[in-house]
């Protein structure tokens, strides 16, 4: 079943989703963080204050009346025990700007409590209810702290068995400030994870639209649509270049398609013609009953019908096993000298039924090869030589060693071959005079063959030939020497 | 009826003439686009069959070159069998298109069905009065009765009956009814014509004198 998750831009969406809100999430959290540290700081600070204030009121209401004020202010604190004595006497009150500090219940209001080393109030302010009478540890170390009670920030101080304090302050208007901070924050965290998606789909749409342009014109063409190509950007991107790799795909394919197509089409069409001869003749013949003489001729005439059929079969067949045999080229070492005397000799009938001399001029040549297609392709063309030739001419056969190659040429006085047939006669089915010739049995596909012969093993054909001046055609085949 | 047919293959060319010949058709024949063109254009064929892959000339170009001019029905008779190849065919001026490998029973009634519309006839059974003209079973009957009819018999009954009405000169009888090979004498048309009034009655064939003969 298809799923959303199985398209890449879905997928792609997810992670990225996922990932952004990971991302967000830990942005707005560390925001949110050292916002509040900063708040914690300065409230610290501030509590610090409160209660150095407080102090520096406290030592100076306890010092005893009369002791001797130090030059310049500098007086050395009273004790902590003095002060805890005094406070329990109920002798000491704070100065009133002292005082003013730490009264109402006004969001971010101060309060102060004062104990004992028994844990006894000695002083309070009045707004320090006895909701906030927090019990301190009792313990003989001295030490300070700051702590979270409720909405209340508190420093601590703890002076053993002599004078514990306790400054507060509440923080209802940062709490409140925070919470405004982390609701703004989520807002817009969600808000940027949002348009974090929607650019993602976006992005992600536009990297796969190639893909998708790529994919259409692939069911095209394989829809049957063999001329279709994908368009590229010319921006020579990881997909451009996948897509000129399938466009030279879909060319090879569409070549390959047509040459078959064309070949199947050629094939039977020329096929055609003597399955007609045959149906034409044997219809006529069932007609009524003729004459023993009557009799012989038509079967005659199916007989040579059905012959020309068969070299037609059979050049095909070696037309398509030699193109089969393109990938792996036949290997063995072969004397050219050889076989082309061999070739001479089956076709001298041949020649010497139109009086045609053929001459050679032989020079070792060893090639890499297989013997029996060398022989196809040295009998097509000396046979192609002759056939094309007037009567009384000649055929001139040479071969040698040329170099890395070995080279054989098949050259005849002939009428030639016409120019504008030149870039064609290697062609199957192709015929120079545009119609077939078939009292020669010739099937149009002799030279199809020979050069696939030639280019399979890595040789090549070539020919020259000017009208009236006879043809040459020139093989050259990879030597072993 | 006089047929030409113009293909390349000996023994498509001579089989085809052999099975048109039987059937009591006058054949020519040409080997080449060129020799073609030059017979057609004498103009005394009733049908042409034309080969499309020719020497010399191609099919499309004798049917070009010889389409201003003649109006002989040409079936065209071709081993390229795609849907281009018959529209391009017809559209030069082909009347049928017959694809390669054909039967030859269907091949005869398609050159019978052209002759037959060339002349301006859609039914095959031309009736005069009593007299009923079969041109696809090639049978003659009056009032109900079949004649027997020999072969040149039949061709001049059946060429003056798709003409009716028209003078028919002796030339372009003896241009109809005799091949190029025939050496027949010029007065064995007055014998099939005297043969058919004793067979169908003497008023069936009017003769106009220094004109020709007419089936009114």
């Amino acid at each position: 079943m298809r799923t959303p998750f199985h398209s890449i831009r879905w997928r792609v969406q997810a992670w990225h989703g996922a990932i952004l809100l990971v991302v967000v999430a830990a942005f707005c959290v560390t925001t949110y963080r050292l916002s509040w540290n900063n708040h914690l700081r300065r409230i610290d600070k501030d509590v610090h204050r409160l209660d150095w204030s407080l102090i520096r009121a406290l030592s100076r209401v306890s010092r005893p009346a009369g002791a001797p004020q130090a030059v310049g202010g500098d007086e050395s604190p009273p004790s902590p025990t003095l002060i805890a004595a005094r406070l329990r006497g109920g002798t000491v009150a704070l100065p009133a700007e002292t005082a003013a500090l730490f009264e109402g219940t006004d969001p971010g209001f101060a309060y102060f409590i004062l104990r004992d080393g028994s844990g006894k109030v000695l002083l309070q302010s009045p707004n320090a209810a006895g909701a906030l009478d927090t019990p301190c540890a009792q313990s003989r170390d001295i030490d300070e702290e700051f702590r979270m009670i409720g909405h209340h920030r508190e420093k601590v101080h703890r002076g053993g068995q002599t004078l514990n304090s306790v400054v507060g302050r509440d923080i209802t208007p940062e709490l409140d400030e925070m919470h405004r901070l982390a609701i703004s924050l989520a807002v817009s965290g969600f808000a940027v994870w949002g348009l974090g998606l929607l650019g993602g789909w976006w992005i992600a749409g536009r990297a796969i639209q190639p893909i998708k342009t790529i994919s259409r014109t692939a069911s095209r063409i394989a829809a049957g649509n063999l001329d279709k190509r994908i368009s590229t950007a010319g921006t020579d991107s990881e997909l451009d270049q996948l897509s000129h790799v399938l466009n030279e795909t879909f060319a090879r394919l569409h070549t390959a398609f047509e040459t078959q197509k064309q070949f199947t089409a050629d094939a039977s069409h020329e096929l055609r013609t003597p399955v007609t001869i045959l149906l034409s003749e044997t219809h006529r013949m069932l007609k009524r009953e003729r004459t023993p003489e009557e009799y012989r001729q038509a079967l005659q005439t199916c007989h040579d019908t059905a012959q020309r059929m068969r070299q037609l079969i059979e050049a095909l067949l070696l037309l398509a096993n030699q193109e089969a045999r393109r990938a792996g080229s036949p290997c063995g070492r072969c004397d050219l000298a050889a076989i082309l005397k061999d070739t001479v000799q089956q076709l001298a009938p041949l020649a010497a039924a139109r009086s045609i001399a053929v001459d050679t001029d032989l020079k070792e040549a060893a090639c890499q090869g297989d013997p029996a297609s060398l022989s196809v392709l040295a009998s097509n063309l000396v046979a192609n030589a002759i056939h094309h030739n007037r009567d009384g001419g000649w055929v001139h056969l040479t071969c040698r060693q040329d170099g890395p190659s070995v080279a054989f040429t098949v050259r005849d006085n002939g009428p030639g071959i016409a120019a504008e047939d030149l870039p064609h006669i290697f062609q199957r089915f192709y015929r120079g005079d545009k119609a077939r010739t078939p009292t020669s049995g010739r099937t149009g596909l002799g030279l199809a063959i020979a050069r696939t012969i030639a280019e399979n093993h890595g040789g090549s054909i070539s020919v020259d030939s000017k009208p009236g001046a006879g043809a040459c055609f020139t093989v050259r085949l990879p030597s072993t020497a | 009826m006089r047929l030409l047919v113009i293909e390349d293959d000996p023994a498509l060319l001579s089989s085809l003439a052999a099975t048109l010949r039987e059937e009591d058709y006058a054949v020519d024949t040409a080997p080449d686009g060129l020799d073609g063109l030059t017979k057609a254009q004498e103009g005394v064929y009733d049908a042409i069959l034309l080969d499309l892959m020719l020497p010399k000339l191609d099919g499309w170009q004798v049917i070009e070159r010889l389409r201003p001019s003649c109006r002989t029905p040409v079936l065209m008779l071709t081993a390229r069998d795609t849907v281009p190849d018959r529209v391009k065919g017809l559209d030069r001026g082909a009347d049928d298109y017959l694809t390669k490998p054909f039967d030859t029973d269907e091949l005869l009634a398609r050159i019978r069905a052209l002759i037959r519309r060339s002349a301006g006839r859609s039914s095959p059974v031309i009736e005069i009065g009593e007299l009923a003209v079969d041109t696809a079973a090639r049978r003659v009957t009056l009032g109900g009765g079949e004649i027997a009819l020999t072969a040149r018999e039949y061709a001049l009954l059946e060429y003056l009956c798709l003409h009716r009405g028209e003078v028919v000169s002796r030339t372009i009888l003896y241009d109809h009814l005799f091949d190029e090979d025939d050496s027949t004498l010029s007065n064995l048309l007055d014998v099939h014509v005297s043969n058919l009034r004793r067979k169908l009655g003497r008023d069936i064939i009017t003769t106009r004198r220094g004109h020709g003969y007419c089936i009114e």
